[in-house]
């Protein structure tokens, strides 16, 4: 099953190969939402108040309140 | 909802890993899901390189070509492209609809699954929304979702099942389809990088 070695293997991968550095695209992801006037910032489980992208906000909404 | 489904629970903290992986899905959605303005050109082109060892280059690669072409696109070329690629009437010539590449399971039962799986993951369709579930741009949001909503053992279970299901049999096909595509320029890049991307989700998901 999923244990603490398969969990760093998968780490040591995703570092390796570019995808697990969060620095290059985070500056970009805070802007990716497109400037419609009425996003609205929400806070997600796990996250840091990440900004919803329209479309899923548009889309979806998370049920769990 | 009342729900006896309630598995998009607050976890873990979200590793740095993790946190990249929701960055990278996050922008991914958003190319995918209209053509990118000016100003997103910039950040593209600005952002710096992903590091890489050894021979495992390809994201690395596929993204620094990304931020070239982010750097010489003019935004409105890119928005006449996005439109003549993905929105044509009636003869649009990708697809951006993942079912439309699921075609052993057939459309509508990909959207019938699909529905069917979204409240389980705390997700639901708003009224006003035209679209189908199965936008290639909504997929990678709600991976992004899958991703900062839980670290544990569940949660990454949850993810490698959606990405299998959802993400995996469409992002090949998709991809290159827009690469083919004699109207691409930009979109070829982002279908690059989307490509090399998915592949590392893949072969990640896979360890679990």
């Amino acid at each position: 099953m999923e244990n603490s070695k398969t969990k760093r293997s998968r780490r040591t991968f995703l570092l390796a190969v570019g995808a697990g550095s969060a620095a290059t695209v985070a500056a970009i992801g805070a802007k990716t939402v497109p400037q419609t006037g009425d996003a609205r910032a929400k806070q997600e489980p796990g996250g840091k108040g990440y900004q919803l992208t329209e479309h899923i906000r548009n889309y979806y909404r998370t049920t769990l309140v | 909802m009342t729900g006896e489904a309630l598995p998009v629970e607050p976890g873990q903290p979200v590793a740095p890993e993790d946190q990249a992986r929701a960055e990278f899905y996050a922008l991914l959605a958003r190319l995918w899901y209209a053509a990118p303005d000016a100003a997103l050109l910039q950040s593209i082109a600005a952002s710096g390189d992903l590091p890489a060892e050894g021979a495992q280059t390809a994201l690395a690669e596929a993204w620094r070509q990304l931020k070239a072409a982010a750097a010489a696109a003019d935004p409105e070329a890119v928005r006449d492209e996005y439109d003549a690629l993905f929105i044509g009437t009636g003869k649009a010539a990708v697809t951006l609809y993942a079912s439309g590449y699921l075609v052993e399971t057939g459309r509508e039962r990909v959207l019938v699954a699909l529905r069917d799986e979204l409240p389980a993951l705390g997700l639901e369709r708003v009224g006003a929304t035209h679209e189908p579930e199965d936008h290639f741009a909504a997929l990678l949001e709600i991976m992004r979702h899958l991703v900062v909503s839980g670290a544990d053992d569940a949660a990454l279970q949850r993810e490698r099942k959606f990405f299998t299901r959802y993400v995996l049999r469409a992002y090949n096909p998709l991809t290159n389809e827009v690469v083919a595509s004699a109207r691409a320029d930009f979109y070829k890049f982002v279908a690059r990088f989307t490509k090399a991307f998915c592949d590392v989700e893949a072969s990640s998901l896979e360890m679990l």
